[in-house]
């Protein structure tokens, strides 16, 4: 006989039906809160203020690029990608197809079980746990090789995946343009697109994960891209956006 | 009668306070009735989201950075000019001459890169806690425009103080924007007001800046507001029927025998 179900393991209160939440005044008990968060923030903010400065360089000077010259720390991650493949994929598709998919998470994930639980269900801090590992591992050991790939025979200065990918076709006589296509856009689409899925299917295989683990596993996958792409670019991008330690990284002039 | 208490009797603080001190339910219901910052609140709220724990208060202090940013805003705005080089020598001129100056522009940074961080952190918090689910899916949606409005706050703002840092910053950033298939160019025409970054530039992000973006922000955040109170107030767990649990239970397994 088949094992009974596992049900909807929610963890956290389970509320009974027609059982009222407890409530409480806004005055004094929220109010209290708030004006509490605000008055420490606003000191922590106004001690930053007074004793660290922000940074104000030499007057803009278009002839003189600074080497590197980087985005604002949150653009780092989406120029992290623009190392690794076609900008138009790294500047523009990534980030709309981000916002896009994000915006439907709420139309694909509609079961309200769940909902007001710290990640909802008895797997769904594991499946945070193990998708953050498993994203971090992947994106750092593709930076790590894209940064050392170099077929000899290629030309001088010139290495990665894509790259190499382009040496190797160029050699069947394919057209440039076809060849290019291949390793700047089609391959960092398959591993863009690859990566989550198969993210997805171990976590269904090995969690029997339902829709709100999956969405718990796909959102961890795009909150851990963001940190370790951005921490890449940050800290470990030196001279030419090569790979450097963060305490050989020049500040800029 | 103390003086305090005699204050309290005349025409005038009786015209601002509507009510007495709120330390009985029935002011602790009218305060929030009748003050327009308060009003933005229920009158009473479940005891397990007013837990920091639960919300972090995540979203107060997006809020909170914002109007930050809009008061040291407003104070640098009085001594900024979007010209080049005026730009510059106006944010060098801050360094020397401007009472609270320095200050003002180092809050207005700190608290920038702190609303982009509390925002981002913010839906995050929304995401693990499920508080996405419906009612509350198109409040989501609001919020990820609010995210994006955030980042572009953040984005034309780092090219006004016109310093290598800026300009080579927003030289990448827009650098990315202009490769956008079959639009591309009219993107750059639309953001840079020209092939390359330059005066005219520095106007249009001003602008975008200063009046555009917060003006989009501060509606948005209306909207976000007004549905977080709609959609039933901040979300706690549903009310959870055994009975729907075991149909669906019983569904299942029938679904497994069946295979
Ligand atoms: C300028 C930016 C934002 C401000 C000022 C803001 C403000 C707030 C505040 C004050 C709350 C009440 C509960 C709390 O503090 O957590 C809230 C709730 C909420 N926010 Fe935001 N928010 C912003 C951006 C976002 C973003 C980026 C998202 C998601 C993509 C989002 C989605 C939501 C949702 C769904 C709720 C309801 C949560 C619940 O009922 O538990 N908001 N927001």
């Amino acid at each position: 006989m088949a094992e009974a179900p596992e049900k909807y393991q929610q963890t956290g209160p389970k509320v009974k039906p027609r059982q009222k939440e407890e409530m409480v005044y806004t005055w004094p008990f929220l109010v209290s809160i708030e004006a509490i968060m605000a008055i420490t923030m606003i000191l922590a903010f106004a001690l930053m203020a007074t004793f660290v400065d922000a940074p104000l360089m030499d007057m803009a000077n278009p002839d003189k690029t600074p080497n590197p010259a980087k985005a604002p720390w949150y653009f780092l991650g989406l120029q992290e990608l623009l190392l690794h493949m076609d900008p138009a994929l790294a500047g523009v598709i990534v980030p709309g197809a981000a916002l896009v998919l994000l915006a439907m998470i709420p139309y694909i994930d509609r079961d309200r079980r769940g909902t007001g639980i710290w990640f909802s269900t008895k797997k769904g801090l594991p499946i945070t746990i193990f998708s953050a590992i498993y994203t971090a591992v992947i994106e750092i050991a593709l930076v790590l090789v894209d940064e050392v790939v170099r077929l000899p025979g290629m030309p001088e200065g010139s290495y990665r995946i894509s790259a190499t990918v382009t040496y190797l076709l160029e050699q069947t006589g394919l057209p440039t343009a076809a060849v290019s296509w291949v390793g700047s856009i089609f391959i960092p689409l398959v591993l863009m697109i690859g990566i989550p899925w198969v993210l997805a299917v171990i976590v269904k295989r090995r969690y029997q994960a339902n829709t709100r683990e999956v969405m718990i596993a796909l959102y961890t996958f795009f909150f851990t891209s963001f940190i370790v792409l951005s921490a890449i670019g940050t800290f470990f991008r030196g001279e030419s956006m090569h790979l450097v330690w963060p305490w050989e990284l020049q500040p800029p002039q | 009668m103390s003086l305090w208490a005699r204050f309290k009797n005349t025409t005038l603080y009786k015209s601002i306070y509507r009510n007495e001190y709120p330390d009985t339910p029935r002011n602790q219901v009218l305060v929030i009735l009748n003050s327009v910052v308060l009003h933005l609140h229920p009158v009473k709220v479940p005891r397990r989201a007013v837990r920091v724990s639960y919300t972090w208060g995540l979203g107060g202090l997006s809020l909170l950075m914002f109007l930050m940013l809009t008061v040291t805003g407003v104070w640098l705005m009085f001594y900024y000019v979007p010209a080049v080089p005026g730009a510059y020598e106006s944010m060098k001129a801050l360094d020397t001459d401007v009472i609270f100056g320095p200050f003002a522009r180092n809050l207005h940074r700190w608290a920038a890169h702190g609303m982009v961080i509390a925002v981002w952190l913010h839906m995050t918090r929304v995401f693990y806690t499920g508080s996405y689910k419906p009612p509350r899916e198109f409040n989501w949606v609001i919020g990820v425009v609010l995210f994006l409005i955030t980042v572009l706050l953040s984005f034309t703002g780092y090219l006004l103080p016109w310093d290598q840092l800026a300009y080579w910053a927003i030289q990448v950033g827009s650098n990315m924007a202009k490769v956008t298939p079959v639009i591309g160019s009219y993107v750059q025409m639309a953001l840079l007001d020209g092939y390359d970054i330059g005066p005219s530039t520095l106007v249009r992000w001003y602008t975008l800046h200063v009046i555009l973006l917060p003006l989009a922000c501060i509606a948005l955040m209306a909207v976000h507001f007004w549905r977080i109170r709609k959609d039933g107030g901040i979300s706690t767990p549903i009310p959870y029927d055994e009975d729907e649990e075991e149909q669906e239970e019983l569904a299942l397994a029938a679904g497994e025998t069946n295979e």
